[in-house]
């Protein structure tokens, strides 16, 4: 799965126009990662010293470009009580690209894939380097509760958004907690 | 028949050649060899059968019997020395038979002890006269096997062609020797090895008396004259003429050779008798038995004084002196009359030093037994010290030499190990429980340094040691501030201070700047070749117990500073501790005296670095230039006063008052502030103060912080007037009385802008003195505080009166000036925590080992991880009391 890249997965989906419409990213500054480190440092420190609840993201254990993030559903939404996992992968020339996120557990989701691709706006063609990881995780989450059916990537779900309380049932069932 | 029976095991060729004649002749000589062959050895000594025997033997010889003859006569010789000799020779001991089984199983009764002491005496005779006796029926049946054997020999001279030599003489002679040892060992009783051990043990006993009196004599003989009587008197071989000193001496000397003698002629009746190994175990054991007793003696509780040296003196003069004479008695040394000599000319104790006091020529077997005997004492030396070596550390500097005798000792045996093992247990056991003090551990771990310091310069000992003492020390939270109280404490006199110059760590703080200036030569890599050849022939391997990977012995060279920094992890922590316990110092002083402190710092930095100490410079620099600034403003404000208005006279001397130390607050630890109103002209005085500041130092400003600092102050009352040195708040409260008498506590806190609380605990200094008194007003919660009337109370406080200067300082936590390390660290692992928690949200669960990493690579940014292992451990585990997180099998979860 890992091989299949973005565009590959997006075309079973109705054309999603936010991938196809992909813009030239603005040329990626030369950044010695050292610097790159050092961002991800603070943002790390920055997003510990929050205590946002239901969000959370850390480096994993040798690598401080790949990270596990943690977001639960929040109070009063369809996703209330789930806990996804999610995988942050920060390029190079972070913070002037945006990082590959994709959620781990999977999600039942008119935004998301089956294979955990997120299609949000602030992933693509909206990144800008004023975004964190913490803007980031909130995006998702409040993604979780409000969900831009008119381009979906699980059309299923996407129609099945009106009937909240099948809606629930179907998160429900296809929710599977990381043990 | 008899003889019929015999010949015919004879040689049967013989018989052939036989007539009835020379048959006749045969059975008439044996008949009459037979009788005189019994009547010679049941004869007591009478030879004059010999004759007789040898005449028979003779015609006996003639027809070829002589085997016959020998066999026969041997035989007859074992039967008779069984019936007269052993039997006889155990009757003597039979006495002791239950004494001795009494002596081996220990048994306490006094009577019983008398009873064995009375047997002891007699014994040494009993074995003597019973050796005589069975010696002299030795030699009188070898006299009498020697008749024989020449008869037999002289015949066979006489016949060429039958000549065998003198082989035949040794062979009979070797076997009746093995003849008797092996009857007597037959007819050995249980208890006689345990009688011979006793008889060596008594006459070793004997020798050494003497020989100690001989050693007391002299070095005492010239002025005790009158003791040396006394002694003489005791003793019980005393001649009859006292007065001469020098024939006392020489009759000592005659004792001493004929307690020798004594026990040199047992021992050669034993000897002859085959007992030779178990005469030598026996006073081998009784020899080592004593040395042990003598070396627990003069060893004993007592570090403060080298017992080598007279042990090895001792050896020297009892056992090594004992063993050479009868050594030299039995022949296996120089000969008898040159042992004679040499005891007598020999004053033993005169001559320590030498390697043989009196003994001029020491051969192999004498070296043996030295080596034997030196080793068994420094073994048993070494055995005792180590097993007192936590009580030796514990009174180290006094008891160096108990140390050194140890280390002579262990540099013989070679038995470090012991050392380690019996003295962790001991330290496990006496010293790291719960009831010592971290301070009582430190110091003993200091000593523990420096004494093994001594033993093993190389420190791989020192390592095993010092590991549970580190272990225990990183689980005491105090541990940091003791040592930085050692390494700062004792600058006092402490040349002076009695016992306490061990303490401090600044001494080591002054070596170690010594040492480095002098490694700091050594490790000059252009120090010429010279230099180098020198360093390279010192050069000695490490221990085999050293670990390789410890690296080796130039690196592991003994730092104290080193090994208690190492106990709290980084240098970082201390240098922390020692902030925060200097900037304490620092506000507490009222006058600008840093001296000390300064030079404690250089030593520091030294050590730790210029830039790790740089923030506790710039505080003593605050201070120094607190002294000027002060100097300046004071100078400043006091011009216009003395121009201008009088009504400026009285702040006038107020100013002169009052000294600031003004602080650079970012390079200082937070320093706790307690906001209150002091009093309107002090105030007043504090305000012009800083503004006097500004003007000087523009742009800066001061900032009061008006809790910290001393006042002092004086109370007149009608009758007395007290001094006191307080605190600022304490100082409010009292001047709050000054105007009013009464004041509820309500009232009082407004008015002086604290807390109930606050005022309540600290009001309660002044109560203590007798100052102001308390009583319940209408509500519960409000007190009532009246100050005291002088003449009304004088009685009470009759004991503080007289100008008493009560010092108070830091009375209590609460009072400190600046937040602690703990309370630093409380933060920092605050910061820890969310880490902690943002990775379990992310991981689930995780082990020890990697949330120490994680932090260890994430967590770098200002509150920089920096924690071992251990506090990590322990901080984890708070949190789970908290019921934050979950340990299960080894794996932290969040708890949910």
């Amino acid at each position: 799965m890992t091989t299949i890249n973005r565009q590959d997965s997006n075309t079973p989906v109705t054309a999603p126009p936010i991938a196809s419409s992909k813009q030239p990213l603005p040329t990626a500054k030369t950044v010695d990662t050292q610097s790159v480190r050092k961002r991800l440092q603070s943002e790390l420190m920055a997003l510990m010293m929050s205590g946002d609840s239901g969000i959370s993201a850390f480096p994993e254990e040798d690598n401080l470009f790949n990270w596990k993030g943690t977001i639960s559903g929040s109070k009063d939404t369809v996703f209330e009580g789930t806990e996804y996992k999610l995988s942050l992968s920060f390029p190079n020339d972070y913070p002037f690209k945006a990082p590959k996120v994709k959620f781990e557990t999977s999600c039942f989701h008119p935004n998301v894939d089956v294979f955990g691709n997120i299609c949000l706006d602030i992933l693509q063609d909206k990144w800008s380097s004023a975004y964190d990881v913490r803007t980031i995780l909130i995006s998702i989450q409040s993604l979780l509760g409000e969900p831009n059916t008119a381009s979906p990537l699980n059309t299923q779900a996407a129609s099945l958004w009106g009937n909240h309380e099948e809606y629930r049932k179907m998160v429900e069932k296809l929710y599977k907690p990381v043990a | 028949m008899v003889v019929d029976a015999t010949l015919s095991v004879c040689d049967l060729g013989v018989l052939d050649s036989l007539n009835g004649d020379a048959v006749q002749e045969i059975v008439e000589s044996w008949n009459g060899y037979c009788l005189a062959t019994e009547a010679l050895l049941n004869g007591n000594g009478d030879l004059s059968f010999g004759s007789k025997l040898v005449s028979q033997v003779r015609t006996l010889c003639n027809y070829g019997l002589e085997s016959l003859v020998e066999e026969h006569f041997a035989g007859f010789l074992e039967e008779t020395f069984e019936k007269n000799g052993a039997s006889k020779f155990w009757e003597h001991f039979d006495a002791y038979n239950n004494v001795a089984s009494r002596e081996m199983s220990v048994d306490p009764v006094c009577t019983i002890d008398n009873f064995t002491m009375i047997q002891k005496d007699s014994i040494q005779q009993v074995l003597c006269k019973a050796l005589e006796e069975i010696s002299m029926e030795k030699q009188y049946q070898e006299k009498c096997l020697l008749l024989l054997i020449d008869v037999v020999q002289s015949h066979k001279d006489s016949m060429p062609e039958k000549n065998l030599g003198g082989t035949e003489r040794l062979h009979l002679l070797s076997k009746y020797q093995s003849m008797v040892s092996s009857v007597l060992m037959a007819t050995l009783p249980p208890h006689f090895p345990e009688i011979l051990r006793w008889y060596f043990k008594g006459m070793l006993e004997e020798l050494s008396t003497i020989m100690a009196d001989d050693c007391e004599d002299d070095n005492e003989s010239h002025d005790k004259d009158d003791m040396d009587l006394d002694e003489k008197s005791k003793l019980p071989y005393k001649t009859g003429d006292m007065d001469v000193d020098e024939c006392y001496h020489q009759n000592r000397l005659l004792q001493n050779s004929k307690v020798v003698k004594n026990i040199g002629i047992v021992v050669r009746d034993l000897r002859n008798l085959g007992f030779t190994s178990m005469a030598e175990d026996a006073y081998a054991s009784a020899i080592f038995l004593l040395l042990k007793a003598t070396v627990h003696n003069l060893a004993g509780d007592d570090y403060r004084s080298s017992a080598l040296e007279s042990i090895k003196g001792w050896i020297q003069a009892v056992p090594l002196q004992f063993l050479h004479t009868l050594l030299a008695y039995l022949g296996d040394s120089i000969s008898y009359d040159d042992t004679l000599s040499s005891g007598l000319k020999s004053p033993l104790a005169s001559r320590p030093s030498s390697c043989y006091a009196g003994i001029d020529n020491p051969s192999e077997g004498l070296v043996r037994w030295q080596l034997r005997l030196e080793y068994f004492a420094y073994e048993t030396l070494q055995d005792l010290r180590i097993a007192k070596l936590f009580e030796i550390i514990v009174d180290y500097p006094d008891s160096s030499p108990a140390i050194e005798d140890l280390k002579q000792c262990l540099e013989y045996t070679g038995q470090h190990s012991k050392l380690v093992d019996s003295f962790i247990s001991a330290l496990r056991y006496r010293l790291l429980t719960a009831g010592a003090s971290t301070n009582d551990i430190l110091h003993q771990y200091v000593s523990t340094i420096k004494a093994l310091r001594t033993i093993d310069p190389a420190g791989v000992f020192l390592e095993a040691v010092g590991e549970p003492i580190r272990e225990y020390l990183k689980g005491r939270k105090d541990t940091i501030k003791c040592i930085v109280t050692m390494l700062t404490d004792g600058t006092g006199g402490n040349s002076n201070g009695p016992g306490n110059t061990g303490d401090s760590l600044l001494e080591e703080l002054n070596r170690d700047e010594e040492s480095q200036e002098n490694t700091g030569a050594n490790d000059d890599f252009n120090a010429d070749d010279k230099q180098a050849w020198i360093n390279a022939q010192r050069w000695e391997p490490d221990p085999v117990e050293a670990d390789p990977l410890k690296g080796s012995r130039n690196q592991r060279k003994v730092d104290i500073l080193g090994m208690i920094v190492s106990i709290i992890g980084s240098k970082d922590q201390l240098v922390n501790e020692y902030r925060v316990m200097l900037a304490e110092k620092l506000l507490n002083k009222s006058d600008y005296d840093i001296d000390a402190e300064i030079r404690t710092l250089e030593l520091l930095k030294i050590h730790f670095g210029e830039s790790s100490m740089q923030r506790c410079e710039i505080m003593l620099n605050d201070l120094i230039d607190s002294k000027r600034t002060n100097a300046n403003i004071k100078a400043t404000i006091m011009q216009p006063s003395q121009a201008g208005a009088e009504a400026m006279g009285e702040d006038t001397i107020f100013q002169d008052l009052l000294n600031a130390t003004i602080v650079s607050s970012n390079f200082w630890p937070p320093i706790q502030d307690e906001a209150f109103n002091i009093p309107e002209p002090v105030d007043q005085l504090l305000s012009d103060y800083a503004k006097r500041f500004n003007e000087i130092k523009t742009p800066r400003k001061l900032l009061w912080k008006k809790n910290l600092g001393t006042v002092k102050l004086e109370l007149q009352f009608e009758d007395r007037s007290l001094q006191f040195t307080v605190t600022p708040l304490h100082a409010s409260i009292i001047t709050q009385f000054q105007d009013q008498t009464s004041w509820t506590s309500k009232n009082l806190s407004a008015a002086i802008g604290v807390s109930i609380d606050v005022l309540n605990r600290r009001i309660n200094f002044w109560i203590s003195k007798g100052i102001l008194s308390e009583s319940l007003g209408a509500d519960s919660n409000d007190h009532i505080f009246i100050l005291v009337d002088g003449t009304a109370n004088t009685s009470k406080t009759g004991a503080n009166t007289g100008g008493c200067e009560e010092l108070l300082v830091g009375d209590d936590e609460g009072d400190r000036s600046v937040a602690s390390v703990e309370d630093q660290l409380h933060k920092e692992m605050t910061v820890y925590e969310k880490f902690i928690t943002g990775m379990l949200t992310n991981f689930g669960s995780m082990a020890l080992d990697r949330i120490h990493n994680t932090l260890k690579m994430f967590c770098v940014a200002d509150p920089r991880y920096d924690k071992s292992l251990q506090q990590l451990q322990s901080f984890l585990s708070g949190l789970v009391a908290e019921d934050k997180l979950e340990l299960r099998d080894g794996m932290y979860f969040l708890k949910k």
